[in-house]
């Protein structure tokens, strides 16, 4: 109850004062239960759990502050001029005012959400965090079909759609694309845009299926919200690349559904023509001779027109301009792909790759109208399908499954493609998302990365990488300079190993000392009571394991309850994780005993 | 208004006409224009211009497919002028004076009127006519007349020709064929199949021009004018009898009311607003929203926002091809039915061996809408996480090796009793020791060599013995059933026994009128002199004071009388002068001063002798104690209790317990402290002893220390009883365990 409405005798402080049950909220707020819904989805007001349930445990509690704070918004007060517009609109079908009825309908009350948006999102890093969940939403609904009887509108899953596009070509225009993994479920890319990790799914090109027990409205409410949010950040975004929002599209490009190629074209060219105007006046400013050399290339650019290849001459202006405001990362996901050329196949999940391969500096062409280059290109270093076999091969590129390219990103390096060759079975694909050491269990294939990555990284730079890694053994380095870094790595990891089986054996041979002290007394004791010498022989052997026990439990009984209890907690959520790595390895040994069998 | 009808009535006619045409048969009754065929065909007059315009390209068509030679040009004109010859002959049908043709013939003027402007009459026309009067000429292929086409679906025929032949049906292409003709044939688009004649008819250029605006829902005819400026056929102005003579009422010269009042309306709606004229002006919808400057302000006023916790990134297992460790087996997905549906994995590993297989996910949509249920329904708080090394949580003890020497092994059994061993004592010298068994007798065992020096049979369940603590008198104390037996074990050198002799005679006294606590009686069963106690219930447990004369008893139902203190030397019985408050369990004298403890199931109450006054309460917190022990010093006291737990007590500190070690996982039967090394020990049904360092120092501001040493095993359970008792030996950090297994084992350093 809030303060000016308390009636003499109610609680002023405490859980009862400070919480509210759901009921009591719409009641306070005097709206019905699913614009109360609606509106605790807009304003981002969730349930809080009060230290004590007043009224009972099966209730929803809101902080009362909460719900005040979504009773003065004027959204509240633009819901139920709505209402009251419908209720009109209504009576003057039912008195047949058609006049009325006509003028209306024109006048129908609207609301925007951006002042909204601000009071969430206070800070452009606030709104990037809380992206993932609105960027995930959006690339379902792009996905989807429109449904009149739940009321998803075509108009709405074409501006999905238009985001979602926008969104990827400002990823792959900046290169902030960091991960990309193909599940079951969809595809997840991961992209760091100002210092926040932005995962989002994307379902996979097919036909989704609307489910019936699923309460659209609510997904809608959510959808409305996210959809202003997500294009309110590609604006800023947009904005910080100095190109227009909303972009403006070709035309044609848009009727051949490739939005994306359009986009990123929008992009280029409008960045190349603000460039100019606004990179240089910063230049200036810092770097001298920067500015001249930025002014001589783009006087270059000027002379060959933009028609004929707007990749690399975007590239020319980017390296003019942005060299130095790049991070390390992007810089290096940028180069990943570069000097290569793809083209894909009809089979392949176009959208996706179109996103992935730019967005790691790679340039790509597909088989349709539109499309930048032909299939007969020599220059086409890469070509992507996804079939058992291939017809006609051109021998001067490779032909290889998308999923290399996806493994390459995750790797940050160019594999090898022998695995991923037309009509084999490519080597597993592993999540980029998951430390393996925490798990605990390296899959084979990560290990096999791994040396890759170590090769790949030794033929940049040699010396400061394997000095820095091998600090323990300086002067057998120094002795073997040459030696590779990764077979460096190995013996290192050789040498832990040893070090680990050497303690272990000592420890093994400590106990067993200990055992022997035990048994040697039982020997003496045999010597004087024969009756106990039948059940002492057997003991010793499980004894070990008692005695490793007792002093791993010995300590656990001077705890106090509360600690022991903690750590008799954490104890079994260890196990669980064993277990499940325990399983792993078991059904690995399974695998491999019955490939061999059958090799035999 | 009046235009309306007389369309209307026209319409009418025109129905009425068609049965007359249909009577009519073959033969063309009135007139025998082509025009009354049209209006048959159509239902209306106007529809029939339209269908007559159709008809005759139609015809243009069937009469260039004859010739296909002539260009597409010269058909569109020929069918132009099909349409002015129409014309032209319903204006000569006009003479015939019918409401119906005069209407029409009208409305062909206009239309001639309009095409005069464009073209003339020309030679060509005429034979346009020609054609488009031999329409009944071509007839259609297909003679069957107008019934169901499928009832001929299985024939070979489409009906008989004049001379009574079957009408053969054409062959059927091949699919193939017809695909890869139409692929060649660049006018394919064109060529429609006449199911009804089974022929092929390609159209022309003006017929799909024709069929373009049919379907855009205009006139076929470019040239025609829906709408044309009404002509009354009757002219009322000189005519003698007009319908109505009556003059034009007045209200044609009034302004409306109504209309004022209407426009009344707008004017003020225009006024206050309602009606806006101007559409509002669009304003681009996105914005720069946060501006351009990073450090804007936060929110301020209200709750702090939680964020809601990111959704769990995927791991190995939900890639479309995970490595193969990754995939259950088939018995292990069968398993999971067996599961509760919470514990049920929700997600099963599955694998494609490429990406275009890869179906799409069902649960896309739900996952989503759970993922939106989440965020506005569920609870939303900050927990905070542990991180912490489990090690840490364990406390930082002294190693154990330091705190040495303590019982580690196993030394010796002393076997020989046939029931569980209930009770073991120490001789004060440590070279004896006495176990009291239940089988009904109690043992004296050398500790040094396992031998057993003597055998008593006592006839009851032995409970409790207990060594009489001074070294020169070596009477053992027994408790068996309700006596209590003092007998002297015969150790000890000659003078001893002289006195022990002595000590062990009781006098009857005569003095039989008062019921006593307990009878002294002469025992003469045995070897050696003994005394029996008698109580009038079963005792549990003896105590013997350090001094060695005192020696106290717990009868647990004597209420009362339950705890009684004897005296040897005086054969004085007494009982304490105090309320117990519960059942007592066991009682101790204290090691130095005249204090005594009593322990009752939940607490233990502390009474000074002398004084007679409870000194202290010492709550435990316990549900049952079992067994009590003080240490030497006396300031410390250990509780075992019936729920495994032990509970150490600061007497100096307070009522409550230092600390309480859960070591047990079963009732703890004894606990005992060792006479000069800092140790004590706990044994218990599980069938384990523990044994702790338990440090007291001197300095008050240092609490005392206690370090879990050693887990002794070797005990079995038997009968669910394990280890029953456990005593320190006097001097050497050596524990002796007594087992219901009837054993007896000494634990050595």
């Amino acid at each position: 109850m809030p303060k000016h409405y308390r009636p003499p005798g109610k609680k002023k402080e405490g859980n009862v004062a400070k919480y509210v049950t759901r009921s009591q909220a719409v009641k306070l707020l005097q709206v019905n239960l699913s614009t109360f819904r609606r509106l605790c989805i807009l304003k981002g007001v969730f349930p809080r759990e009060p230290k004590k349930k007043v009224k009972g445990n099966h209730h929803t509690y809101y902080h009362l502050k909460d719900i005040m704070f979504v009773k003065h918004d004027p959204l509240l007060e633009k819901f139920r001029e709505m209402r009251t517009y419908d209720k009109k609109l209504k009576k003057a079908v039912a008195k047949k005012n058609k006049d009325l009825y006509e003028r209306l309908r024109t006048r129908k009350p609207t609301y925007t959400l951006d002042r909204l948006i601000l009071e969430r999102y206070p800070k452009f890093a606030d709104a990037l965090r809380d992206l993932d969940d609105c960027l995930s939403m959006v690339h379902l609904f792009a996905a989807l079909p429109a449904l009149e009887r739940e009321n998803i509108e075509v108009k709405r899953i074409h501006n999905c759609r238009k985001l979602s596009h926008e969104w990827q070509a400002y990823i792959a225009r900046t290169h902030k694309l960091r991960k990309v993994f193909i599940s079951v479920k969809g595809i997840y890319y991961q992209a760091e845009v100002e210092g926040q990790k932005i995962t989002w799914l994307t379902p996979h090109a097919l036909q989704q299926v609307l489910p019936d027990d699923v309460d659209y409205n609510v997904m809608l409410t959510f959808l409305e919200f996210y959809e202003t949010l997500v294009a309110f950040v590609n604006f800023k975004l947009y904005h910080s690349i100095s190109v227009k929002y909303p972009p403006i599209l070709d035309p044609q490009l848009e009727a051949l559904a490739e939005e994306l190629y359009a986009l990123s074209r929008y992009l280029d060219a409008n960045t190349r023509s603000s460039r100019p105007s606004g990179s240089n006046q910063v230049e200036s400013q810092e770097n001298e001779k920067q500015h001249d050399e930025s002014d001589l290339r783009l006087a270059q650019l000027q002379h060959q027109l933009p028609h004929n290849e707007p990749g690399a001459l975007m590239h020319l202006v980017e390296d003019a301009a942005g060299e130095d405001e790049e991070d390390e990362d992007t810089k290096e996901c940028e180069n990943l792909f570069k000097d290569m050329k793809f083209f894909l196949g009809r089979e392949v999940p176009r959208e996706s790759l179109l996103f992935v391969i730019p967005a790691f500096g790679g340039i790509v062409s597909w088989e349709r109208d539109g499309a930048p280059f032909r299939e007969a290109d020599q220059s086409i270093t890469h070509q992507i399908v996804d079939r058992p076999t291939q017809g006609h091969i051109f021998l001067s590129r490779e032909y290889v499954q998308p999923q290399w390219i996806y493994d390459c990103v995750n790797a940050r390096i160019i594999l090898p493609t022998e695995g991923y060759l037309v009509g084999r079975v490519p080597p597993p694909h592993l999540s980029p998302f998951v430390d393996n050491e925490a798990e605990g269990y390296v899959p084979d294939y990560a290990e096999t990365i791994k040396h890759l990555q170590a090769a790949a990284s030794n033929e940049v730079l040699p010396m400061p990488g394997t000095v820095k890694e091998d600090l323990e053994d300086p002067q057998r380095l120094l002795v073997e300079g040459i030696i590779d870094r990764a077979e460096a790595n190995e013996a290192a990891e050789k040498k832990r190993k040893m070090a680990t089986l050497e303690k272990q054996y000592h420890d093994e041979l400590k106990l067993e000392l200990e055992g022997a002290q035990y048994s040697s007394s039982m020997i003496n004791q045999n010597m004087e009571s024969n009756a106990a010498s039948g059940e002492a022989r057997e003991k010793p052997v499980p004894d070990l394991q008692q005695i490793a026990d007792d002093s791993a439990n010995m300590s656990k009984i001077v705890m106090s309850r509360k600690k022991r209890r903690l750590l008799e907690a954490m104890e079994i959520g260890k196990k669980r994780k064993q277990a499940n790595v325990d399983l792993l390895k078991e059904r690995k040994k399974k695998s491999e005993a019955g490939q061999s069998s059958k090799e035999k | 208004m009046k235009k309306h009808e007389e369309e209307e009535k026209v319409y009418e006619e025109g129905a009425r006409s068609y049965p007359e045409a249909l009577n009519g048969g073959g033969s063309p009754v009135d007139s025998g224009s082509d025009y009354e065929d049209y209006s048959d065909d159509g239902d209306s007059e106007d529809y029939g211009s339209w269908e007559e315009d159709a008809e005759s390209g139609e015809e243009g068509a069937t009469g260039s497919g004859s010739d296909q030679d002539e260009s597409e040009d010269g058909n569109s004109e020929e069918f132009e002028l099909s349409e002015e010859t129409q014309s032209g002959e319903s204006d000569s049908q006009e003479h015939k004076g019918s409401v119906k043709t005069n209407n029409k013939g009208k409305l062909s003027n206009d239309h001639a009127q309009i095409d005069d402007g464009e073209s003339e009459i020309s030679e060509s026309d005429r034979r346009a006519e020609e054609s488009d009067s031999s329409e009944d000429e071509v007839p259609s292929r297909n003679t069957i007349g107008d019934v169901p086409l499928e009832w001929y679906r299985d024939e070979g025929h489409i009906g008989y020709d004049v001379k009574g032949k079957k009408i053969k049906k054409k062959e059927r292409q091949d699919k193939l064929d017809a695909f890869l003709a139409s692929a060649d044939d660049s006018k394919n688009w064109r060529k429609i199949h006449d199911e009804y004649n089974d022929e092929v008819v390609e159209l022309t250029k003006d017929e799909t021009r024709l069929i373009r605006r049919l379907l855009k829902g205009k006139a076929p005819h470019s040239g025609f004018d829906p709408y044309p400026d009404y002509v009354d056929f009757f002219k009322w102005d000189d005519a003698k009898h007009p319908l109505s003579n009556a003059p034009e009422p007045k209200r044609r010269f009034i302004p409306s009311k109504w209309e004022a009042k209407k426009v009344a309306k707008y004017v003020r709606a225009l006024r206050e607003g309602l009606i806006k004229l101007d559409k509002p002006k669009e304003e681009p919808r996105f914005y720069n929203l946060w501006g351009d400057d990073p450090n804007s302000k936060d929110r301020a006023g209200h709750l702090a926002y939680i964020p809601a916790p990111k959704p769990k990134l995927p791991g190995h297992e939900e890639s479309y091809n995970p490595s193969l460790e990754y995939i259950p087996t088939q018995e292990e997905i069968n398993s999971y039915q067996l599961m509760y549906e919470e514990d049920r994995p929700k997600f099963i590993p599955r694998r494609y061996t490429s990406l275009k297989s890869v179906p799409a996910y069902e649960n896309a949509v739900n996952d989503s809408f759970e993922r939106c249920m989440d965020l506005y329904m569920s609870y939303r708080a900050w927990k905070k996480r542990l991180n912490i090394d489990p090690e840490s949580l364990k406390p930082k003890l002294p190693s154990r090796k330091d705190l040495k020497p303590y019982p580690v092994t196993c030394y010796l059994e002393y076997r020989g009793h046939e029931g569980a061993v209930v009770s073991i004592s120490t001789e004060a010298s440590g070279q004896w020791i006495a176990s009291g068994s239940a089988d009904g007798t109690v043992r004296i065992w050398e500790v040094e060599t396992g031998r057993c020096r003597g055998v008593w049979t006592i006839g009851e369940p032995v409970l409790c013995v207990s060594w009489n603590p001074l070294s020169e008198l070596p009477i053992l104390a027994i408790a068996a059933g309700q006596d209590v037996l003092l007998i002297n074990t015969g150790m000890g050198n000659e003078e001893d026994q002289e006195k022990i002799k002595e000590l062990l005679q009781v006098e009857i006294s005569g003095t039989a009128d008062e019921q006593p606590l307990v009878s002294w009686l002469q025992d003469d069963r045995h070897k050696h002199e003994a005394i029996i106690l008698r109580h009038f219930k079963t005792v549990t447990s003896v105590e013997w004071h350090r001094k060695g004369d005192y020696l106290s008893t717990v009868t647990p139902a004597g209420e009362s009388r339950a705890i009684l203190i004897h005296q040897l030397s005086k054969k004085i019985t007494q009982k304490i002068p105090f309320k117990l408050h519960g059942l007592p369990v066991s009682s101790v004298f204290h090691p130095s001063r005249s204090i005594f403890f009593v322990s009752t199931k939940k607490n233990i109450r502390v009474y000074d002798l002398l004084k007679h006054k409870l000194i202290k309460k010492l709550e435990t917190g316990l549900r049952e104690v079992s067994s009590i022990a003080i240490h030497p010093q006396g300031d410390n006291v250990i509780v075992g209790s019936r729920e495994g737990k032990l509970c150490w007590f600061d007497m100096d500190l307070s009522s409550q317990p230092y600390k309480t070690l859960q070591c047990h996982s079963k009732d703890i039967t004894n606990v005992a402290f060792h006479r000069s090394y800092p140790l004590f020990a706990s044994c218990s049904d599980d069938c384990t002893a523990y044994v702790f360092h338990g440090m007291v120092y001197s300095d008050f501001n240092q609490n005392p220390l206690i370090v879990p040493l050693e887990i002794l095993r070797g005990h079995v359970n038997s009968n669910g009883r394990g280890v029953l008792d456990c005593k320190f030996h006097p001097r050497q950090p050596w524990l002796f365990t007594a087992g219901a297994d009837s054993v007896v084992r000494l634990y050595c350093h």
